[in-house]
């Protein structure tokens, strides 16, 4: 069975001019698709800003949700300062115990599917995972996330946008008015309590950075982790072999983030019209940084389609790259890495039952970014054969 | 097996004995500071920057392409900036010094 993630579908126009213009709601984007560009870019954020509300993720979100998120949505220097105040909670997932958490929710996740005979992998155990993890990180109780399981695999393109929007804000401000009246050690709590540049923060930046956490890490999370056990059942030998080396644990996880890019693009705008690369972009009209197209980029990885579970170096932009790296990073790799590890000690073999891939569909462009739908069949080692 | 001295950002001396692997790795077990090996030592970030002390600088060599592009971006670059996950610990660099920037 071929895999789709792996077609790169930006070849073409990244090899002969580096730069795609494909309209996204209407209006024309440049997407910027070079390796080097787009690092050179993401560093650039007097030229390509991220100081524009609801506009930095495409498509733009200005009808789904109605405050600004936090803190994304900024430029430096005030994006630094704003970025420190909640970069503790998304650090911890270095710590070990933390880490032996996550694993064994996964762990227990894993084993559940394997008693039940088959399992869908996108709603019964990426979706519920990445929700559980989530609670982790925020430090709530892991029955918060039986809720959030229920907003589904995004919170605003699962279903009506708006009335999902504005699901998500109601849930939000009942959890910063119990903090505000009970506070605990919970990333609630940790912005009713947060001061920046002498004041206590707004009721409207607190929901700006409660919006972005249950935004951001959700249906990227779930695509890796479902694209990971695709890649697995599509590929049985790559189990063994990882499984031979496990050593290659930490590399095959990046190598995973870069073939999957999880998240095609992020938007920038340009307060000035400038040129990027031949085309002209006006000002108040926005780029795309395409992680997807530059993580293929011949230039700097080779044999790009390759999967290479033992790539090193692979300075893939998966996350990002400059002030903005994604903060979830951390609490991504804890995911996967934990993932790899349950399934090269657990499992022996992934049997493929039915998959729909989920596609992205833009004028000028296709590209599958996950499924819709993947039920498989876990067969544990101990009952091989 | 070699033994390495970094210079921490808040400039204290931590001396790791018989350290294996690469320097990244070595700093990590032993939970340095400014040391953070983000992405496992495959080059994609840059949070285990080091300036190599520069009498040790000729010793240890100049960054690899993939490295030099990525370290090209970072701010604290300077002509002995090394990743130290591309530092493989051998025996020739028994008593190398590297300082480790402030984080960004």
């Amino acid at each position: 069975m071929s895999m789709p993630p792996l077609n790169d579908t930006f070849q073409d126009a990244r090899e002969s001019s580096g730069v795609l213009n494909c309209p996204f709601q209407g209006k024309e984007v440049a997407m910027i698709l070079r390796h080097r560009d787009v690092r050179t870019a993401a560093k650039d954020w007097q030229t390509f800003s991220s100081d524009a509300p609801f506009r930095v993720p495409i498509p733009s979100e200005e009808k789904v949700r109605s405050v600004r998120q936090l803190p994304i949505e900024t430029d430096p220097p005030l994006h630094t300062g704003l970025r420190k105040i909640v970069e503790p909670f998304f650090r911890r997932p270095r710590d070990p115990d933390f880490r032996a958490r996550i694993e064994r929710l996964i762990e227990g996740l894993v084993d559940e599917a394997i008693d039940s005979s088959e399992v869908e992998t996108v709603h019964e155990f990426a979706l519920p995972l990445q929700s559980r993890a989530l609670s982790y990180l925020l430090n709530l109780p892991e029955s918060e996330a039986e809720e959030w399981i229920n907003w589904g695999v995004h919170v605003f393109r699962d279903g009506d946008g708006p009335a999902k929007g504005a699901q998500l804000d109601s849930y939000i401000q009942t959890q910063l008015d119990r903090a505000e009246s009970k506070p605990g050690d919970d990333f609630f709590s940790a912005l009713t309590q947060a001061e920046f540049d002498g004041h206590r923060l707004t009721r409207e930046e607190m929901t700006g950075f409660a919006n972005l956490t249950f935004a951001g890490g959700r249906d990227t999370v779930i695509n890796t982790v479902v694209g990971v056990i695709a890649y697995f059942g599509e590929t049985p030998h790559a189990l063994d072999e990882l499984r031979r080396h496990p050593e290659q644990l930490k590399s095959a996880t990046e190598e995973f983030f870069r073939i999957l890019s999880p998240l095609t693009h992020i938007g920038r705008v340009c307060p000035n019209s400038t040129h990027v690369h031949g085309a002209q972009v006006e000002a108040n009209e926005r780029v795309a940084l395409t992680w997807a197209s530059a993580n293929h980029d011949s230039e700097v990885f080779e044999a790009p389609n390759e999967v290479r579970l033992d790539r090193k170096p692979n300075p893939h932009v998966a996350f990002g790259f400059g002030p903005h790296n994604c903060l979830g990073a951390h609490h991504a790799r804890a995911i996967l890495q934990s993932l790899l590890q349950t399934l090269i000690r657990k499992i022996h073999r992934i049997e493929i039952l039915q998959s729909i891939p989920k596609i992205e569909v833009e004028d000028r462009y296709q590209r599958q970014n996950g499924y819709e739908i993947l039920r498989v069949r876990l067969l544990p080692i101990s009952t091989q054969n | 097996m070699p033994k390495v001295t970094l210079i921490t950002p808040s400039k204290e001396k931590v001396i790791l004995e018989d350290a294996i692997g690469t320097l990244m790795e070595a700093a990590l077990d032993a939970d340095v500071e400014g040391i953070d090996g983000d992405c496992g030592g495959v080059c994609s970030c840059s949070t285990c920057h080091v300036h190599v002390a520069p009498e040790w600088v000729e010793r240890v060599g100049p960054p690899n392409d993939a490295e030099a592009d990525t370290l090209e971006f970072d701010e604290r670059t300077n002509s002995r900036s090394r990743l130290s996950c591309q530092i493989e610990l051998k025996d020739e660099l028994d008593g190398m010094v590297v300082e480790i920037p402030n984080s960004q």
